[in-house]
């Protein structure tokens, strides 16, 4: 779906913002991308999207370069949610989505009022103008309008901020239910929740370069320390113990009184992160 | 790519009416009608009266006995000349000598000055019966341009003014307020991801305002100047309505763009009022002379339009070109800074 080769980009003669990168996207596969301000990625989804010009190295979508790809199907077949809720706030969710909805095929559109049900949207302010939306109505209606044209990929940026728990849960699903339907998505985030649930592969960018690139899973397994630290009690005490891989295959006794809690010692994504680029995700 | 022009025409034409632009505008053409109506038409715009001193019959009028032609009021002795003339508008001749000599107090402005000694001279002269006793002493021949009368030229005159400060100040802000609104909302990026040309973006506003533009000069014109007299001079009215339209508003949506808030752009409307259009006003409608003017572009603009308005039309090829011209590169300003506010962030 997406096949970036050698990606360099700058802004101006001596900010250079992308330092060649290289990575691909399968079919209906979730990419996350992952790095802290200013390390790129927006840059890099600019001129996967086609809003931005003049990069170096080789971009293809859909198997075909971005530079001559940028046509009216092009568009027609990316979906972009962008990280801040960009609306007519004079208008209501329903205009919004129907103005949108009306530069594509009238068989590709979705349901306007199906979709803002999917995405728990309240009723009452169905027809009230955006500007009197909370930031998580903002970011549902903004959803919609990434979603409403069926779009093959979907680029999402930051889909979870400004939602509440229970909305952020709903957006992974709705997210997920897209990977079932085949959609290929471009996840950027700072999230390492949404990057560690949702993304079959992750690339960890800092500084225009890719410095790792591989799934969730593999990354923290790589750079597990192998360890098992049990709480417990033993004679009204509580104590601690740190227990190897290798003794656990072998089995082990101890003396105690009740186990508390097992803990896995496996990094998170931002513990990798960290460790990868050196920089938090802030 | 050009299938969505149509809704981004609508949705432009819904966001004017949200602006209130139209309440503007029909706010404009309620004042500007008033006071051409009620006031300007009324105002006292008597011609320069000339005084003549000919105790020898040297004119030789034919209008006689004095005092009957409507301009000339003979005098009887030259302190009763230079009596009549110490308001500063008045002209004396005296012919006593046998040549005529102007005779008048300066009004403060060259121009005003010389345009009352060509006038004393032309009403002398059509007094006279020999032209040439006047005609070794005039610089310019002297003509009527048009068959108007005095209410008609006024009209006219304070109509293309009004239209003019309409299309260049009005329109101007109604353009930018528009798009410093969806540049507020963050919504101009979304347009760089939708399947439409970035050029129908601008493209359908500037068609919104043209029309909008158009409609209001029609207006204008016919409440104003009548709607026979009108309609003879509309498609001269409305080509260069048109012209100053576009213009004007591929500036607005320019500094709207450019111009990072409402504050700056406050700051800009004024340079722009006070430092370009005050100036072609000034050398336009009063006696301030400026060699430099003639390089000022807005100047021509303004020209043109008071010819369109006199029914003298403008054919000059070098103006159209120009005015093409410089639609054509502020159209592809507007488009590249369109892309590069698309890729904006925050």
């Amino acid at each position: 779906m997406i096949e970036v080769k050698n990606l360099t980009f700058s802004y101006g003669k001596e900010k250079q913002a992308l330092h060649g990168l290289d990575f691909t996207v399968d079919d209906g596969e979730i990419f996350g991308f992952l790095g802290p301000n200013g390390s790129g990625k927006s840059t890099t989804q600019k001129i996967l999207t086609g809003i931005l010009n003049g990069h170096g190295g080789f971009v293809s979508l859909f198997g075909q370069e971005v530079t001559s790809a940028r046509t009216r199907e092009f568009f027609q077949k990316i979906g972009v949610l962008f990280e801040f809720p960009y609306l007519y706030t004079n208008l209501s969710a329903i205009d919004n989505l129907n103005y949108f909805a009306s530069f594509y095929p009238e068989r590709q559109v979705r349901d306007v009022n199906e979709l803002l049900e999917q995405l728990e949207f309240k009723k009452d302010f169905l027809k009230k103008p955006v500007s009197s939306y909370s930031k998580g109505m903002r970011q549902r209606v903004s959803m919609a309008r990434a979603l409403i044209s069926n779009p093959r990929l979907l680029f999402l940026d930051e889909p979870t901020s400004g939602l509440d728990p229970s909305g952020a849960v709903l957006f992974r699903k709705i997210i997920e239910e897209e990977r079932r339907k085949g959609t290929t998505v471009f996840l950027t985030t700072h999230n390492m929740v949404d990057a560690d649930l949702l993304c079959d592969r992750v690339a960890f960018i800092s500084n225009g370069n890719i410095v790792a690139l591989d799934t969730p899973r593999k990354l923290k397994e790589k750079n597990s320390s192998h360890q098992t630290v049990i709480d417990y009690l033993y004679r009204g005490k509580r104590e601690e113990k740190t227990v190897e891989a290798a003794e656990l295959e072998e089995g082990f006794f101890f003396p105690h009184d009740e186990i508390l809690s097992i803990h896995s010692q496996e990094p998170t994504l931002e513990d990798m992160f960290i460790q990868y680029t050196g920089r938090g995700l802030s | 790519m050009w299938k969505g022009f149509t809704h981004l025409l609508k949705k432009d034409l819904k966001m004017m009416l949200s602006g209130k632009f139209f309440l503007l505008a029909l706010f404009s053409l309620v004042l500007y009608s008033c006071y051409i109506n009620l006031v300007y038409v009324n105002l006292e715009q008597e011609d320069y009266q000339v005084y003549l001193f000919d105790p020898h019959g040297a004119s030789a009028r034919q209008d006689a006995p004095s005092g009957q032609n409507e301009h000339v009021t003979d005098v009887g002795s030259r302190q009763e000349l230079e009596n009549a003339c110490a308001d500063g508008v008045s002209i004396g001749i005296d012919l006593s000598a046998g040549t005529p000599e102007i005779y008048m107090l300066s009004s403060g402005t060259q121009t005003a000055d010389h345009y009352r000694t060509e006038w004393g001279k032309a009403v002398l002269t059509k007094i006279m019966d020999e032209k040439a006793v006047l005609s070794e002493t005039t610089d310019h021949e002297v003509e009527i341009i048009g068959a108007f009368d005095k209410e008609q030229k006024s009209r006219r005159e304070i109509t293309c003014e009004f239209l003019f400060f309409e299309l260049s100040a009005v329109g101007f802000l109604g353009l930018a307020s528009i798009l410093f609104k969806e540049k507020q909302m963050g919504v101009i990026r979304v347009h760089g991801i939708l399947p439409v040309h970035k050029a129908a973006f601008i493209l359908s506003k500037l068609c919104v305002f043209l029309l909008s533009d158009l409609f209001f000069a029609i207006l204008l014109t016919f409440i104003n100047i009548g709607f026979g007299e009108g309609l003879a001079i509309l498609p001269g009215i409305l080509a260069q309505a048109g012209i100053l339209s576009l213009v004007m508003a591929l500036v607005g949506f320019l500094c709207a763009v450019w111009l990072p808030d409402f504050k700056q752009f406050s700051l800009f409307y004024l340079v722009l009022a006070v430092f370009i259009t005050t100036p072609v006003f000034l050398a336009g409608q009063t006696g301030v002379s400026w060699d430099w003017i003639i390089f000022h572009p807005m100047y021509h603009l303004f020209t043109a339009m008071k010819s369109a308005y006199f029914g003298v039309a403008t054919t000059s090829f070098p103006f159209y070109s120009i005015c093409a011209g410089t639609t054509a590169l502020l159209f592809y300003i507007a488009y590249r800074v369109l892309a590069r506010e698309m890729t904006k962030e925050g």
